[in-house]
């Protein structure tokens, strides 16, 4: 049942349990995020975070079930597959497809037509993640950061009402992994998404208000 | 009962067409083909299953036969998993650089058949080889002029003891056994965590190939229990390569079982099933022997044991102890593909030879008269491209449905059942394909040998995308949707555009198991349609040389061109270089 909060918020996510077959991993958890909220689920391997954003995404494995509901914008997207919840996805593994160019990656983001509005479309977003130039490269041949930044312009053209980050700066160093945690949470700002991101890192928190911790079960 | 009509004179007599030889070619081309109808009834025979078996246990040829067939298959599926586990201590497809393993799709390629045919050309008592050696003695011919003017008499191919099956059964598996093991070694997660433990193994002091027997071959031979059973299955029970360089009196129970199911006398008949369904309990009984052997875990099977315990220190440096299995192993690296380039070679001046009396290195002429005959006969040439082409896609169509239709936690429930067909003997499968289409109506009919074809070739299709398939990260298709992509999307634009390598190689390798097909080819289609392999094993009973030679390297070409053509389009992308050098920009992102 959607509460009153539904109206205001950009991503509500009621869990009633979250159960794999040996444990029960999360029971009872509320989380309810305005546009550009950013929250952070922390907690040991094994807690459930990963499983937690697979379940708001539509992506878990049978193997583990969800028990409660995720609204959109006020909708209810729990019921509807993966591609229509609107709701996009960043591993700490880019996940670029190797055998296209990181303009067709992004490309691969945007509806099919009008043509000339999709490349315009990425080519907006290439310009700014400053990938400009990297256009028609190899995506293998891009530092961590780079691609990074790709996947980050992959995710946004999709035009996502929410955000979810599967400790997506696990694998970039500390300078790294601070420049680009700026520019994921001021895009998710700027755009007005709801994010949750899953981390190990607590200076992922460090401006994030909303924080859950999860308990080993 | 049809005679068997074998001839080891095919090379021994230099030219072809004499009258004695064509006689036999049309005698061995009646048994192959004419009779095949008869075969309609076998499983209505009045005689009833107890009795053909009693009446099989009678049969003076049956425990020589059946002897046979046990020794050249358990000897053939022993070497061939012992060469194989050499070859793969050198670190093939884990360690050493994958150009190596570049040649295994050319080798694959060259059909059992024409590799029988090639070897007969080369080690028959005429066959090249022999001829080498004369030319070798040649200076002491003044000595001994009673050994240089005639062939020797030994039997180096059709031996009674089968050698020289044995020999092309491991020549033919190693390969096999090398594609089942290199699709599990070559899993992106399976190939880093072995490649983890090898390196810890060396920290431990262990040499590479002591490292290698000890960490890597105990959690793979597990995982090649599906090939090794489908490599005793064939050996044991192989009709084709055993008719043409096994052995003849007796011949192996596969072949004696095939003559048997030819035959008029419903009671022969009944005979050869019983023969058959008594393979395929040796084929069972063997494969839960070897089970239950490696199950006790018997300290002589272990491989802990044949490495003699742990690294030895001297002078402070550790001693390897296995050294000489890798030393194998590099040498049949290069062996084995130098036996099938002399193998080819063989085949493709056999094809073009003229008269070639012995004891000649070489034929005092070359003719284009056998590959002229064979571009005329083009309705040879089409059945086999159409069957082979049109038969793959059915089994590639229908292994990706499955693949992508099944849900993933099945997939390995899907690849061990698809050994299933590969297990059975060669003679039941192609007698329950015959049943099948008799059933649908089909037998004896281009719709029939398609369907036979497609089922043949299906579990090969589906095993060759195992590797790639379990290689995808299933997160990928996740991420597609969560972009708004569509599953077709994803499917069209990113997996099998991801697979291509591995779909054109999945391809070939179905288009070369077509071309090869011998028995479903004759049963399914009542000896109506021949193909280059039919044609190949029913001259392998004449004298037609270089006609013979001419079909094995059209047998061998086919899917040739079809591996090269795979190769050019799973040649990975090449892509731009960037336009600017990457920024350390004033915003520092790198």
């Amino acid at each position: 049942m959607p509460s009153s909060l539904d109206g205001l918020a950009a991503l509500h996510l009621q869990v009633h349990s979250l159960r794999s077959p040996s444990a029960t991993l999360v029971e009872g958890l509320d989380i309810v995020l305005p546009a550009g909220a950013l929250h952070t689920i922390m907690g040991p391997s094994g807690s459930g975070k990963s499983s937690l954003l697979a379940a708001v995404c539509g992506t878990l494995p049978p193997a583990i079930q969800f028990q409660g509901t995720v609204h959109v914008l006020g909708q209810r997207v729990d019921v509807l597959p993966t591609r229509e919840r609107r709701i996009a996805l960043l591993y700490q593994d880019d996940l670029l497809f190797a055998h296209m160019t990181v303009r067709e990656n992004l490309l691969f983001a945007v509806a099919p037509w009008p043509r000339a509005a999709r490349e315009a479309q990425v080519a907006q977003a290439l310009d700014e993640v400053e990938l400009a130039g990297f256009a028609h490269a190899d995506p293998a041949t891009l530092s961590g950061g780079q691609r990074a930044r790709a996947a980050l312009a992959r995710a946004l053209l999709a035009q996502p009402q929410a955000l979810m980050l599967d400790e997506p700066f696990a694998k970039l160093d500390v300078a790294l992994r601070q420049r680009t945690r700026a520019l994921v949470f001021d895009a998710v700002a700027r755009r007005g998404i709801a994010a949750i991101v899953v981390t190990h890192d607590p200076a992922d928190i460090a401006d994030i208000e909303r924080v859950t911790h999860l308990r080993a079960p | 009962m049809v005679a068997r009509v074998k001839s080891v004179s095919i090379t021994e007599h230099g030219g072809y067409g004499n009258r004695r030889v064509s006689q036999r070619q049309a005698l061995a081309r009646q048994s192959l083909f004419s009779p095949l109808p008869v075969f309609v009834d076998i499983f209505s025979s009045p005689t009833s299953l107890t009795e053909a078996s009693w009446q099989l246990l009678q049969h003076a040829q049956f425990l020589p036969a059946l002897a046979l067939s046990l020794w050249s298959g358990l000897a053939a599926t022993l070497l061939a998993l012992g060469a194989s586990a050499c070859i793969l201590s050198t670190g093939l497809g884990l360690l050493t650089d994958r150009k190596k393993v570049a040649l295994l799709p050319a080798m694959l390629a060259l059909p059992h058949v024409a590799f029988a045919l090639g070897c007969v050309l080369l080690l028959a008592p005429s066959g090249w080889l022999v001829r080498l050696l004369f030319a070798a003695l040649h200076p002491w011919a003044e000595a001994m002029p009673w050994v240089l003017d005639a062939p020797p008499p030994w039997q180096s191919t059709q031996d009674p003891y089968a050698l020289g099956l044995v020999l092309v059964l491991v020549c033919k598996e190693i390969p096999f056994l090398l594609w089942g093991a290199l699709a599990q070694l070559q899993r992106p997660d399976v190939a880093q965590a072995l490649q983890a433990q090898m390196r810890v193994a060396a920290t431990l002091g262990y040499h590479a190939p002591t490292a290698w027997w000890r960490v890597v071959w105990p959690q793979l031979l597990p995982r090649m229990a599906g090939p090794l059973l489908a490599v005793w299955a064939y050996s044991l029970s192989v009709v084709d390569v055993a008719w043409i360089i096994g052995p003849g009196a007796p011949p192996t129970l596969s072949v004696l079982a095939w003559q048997w199911l030819q035959d008029a006398d419903p009671a022969t008949r009944a005979q050869g099933l019983a023969a058959v369904l008594c393979l395929l309990l040796c084929t069972v009984l063997v494969a839960a022997l070897a089970l239950i052997l490696y199950r006790m875990d018997l300290g002589w099977l272990a491989p802990a044991r044949w490495t003699r315990g742990p690294p030895q220190v001297a002078d402070g440096l550790p001693v390897c102890n296995d050294a000489s299995s890798a030393a194998i192993g590099r040498r049949l690296i290069a062996a084995l593909p130098a036996a099938y380039v002399l193998v080819a070679a063989v085949l493709l001046w056999g094809s073009a030879a003229g008269a070639w009396p012995f004891p000649l290195l070489w034929p005092q002429s070359w003719t284009l008269q056998a590959w002229q005959q064979v571009l005329g006969s083009a309705g040879v040439l089409a059945t086999t491209l159409w069957l082979g082409l049109a038969s793959t896609a059915t089994a590639l169509a229908v292994a990706l449905l499955c693949l992508e239709c099944i849900a993933a936690r099945w997939h390995a429930t899907l690849f061990s059942a698809s050994y299933l067909p590969l297990a059975l003997p060669a003679l039941l499968w192609a007698l329950g394909l015959q049943r099948l289409c008799i059933a649908l109506g089909w037998d004896a009919s281009l719709w029939g040998l398609w369907l036979a074809h497609s089922l043949s070739v299906w579990p090969y299709v589906l095993l060759s995308l195992q590797g790639p398939y379990a290689a995808l990260d299933p997160r990928g298709a996740q991420l597609a949707a969560s972009l708004g992509r569509s599953r077709w999307a994803y499917l069209w634009l990113v997996q099998w555009p991801l697979l291509r390598s591995a779909l054109a190689a999945a391809f070939a390798v179905g288009f070369a198991v077509s071309v090869a097909q011998f028995l479903p080819t004759l049963f399914v289609g009542g000896g109506r349609f021949a193909t280059v392999t039919t044609e190949a094993v029913a001259l392998s009973a004449g004298g037609q040389r270089s006609l013979l030679a001419a079909y094995a390297v059209l047998q061998w070409l086919l899917p040739a061109c079809l591996f090269a053509l795979a190769l050019v389009l799973g040649r990975k992308r090449r892509f731009a270089q960037p336009s600017i050098t990457p920024p350390c920009s004033s915003r520092g992102l790198v």
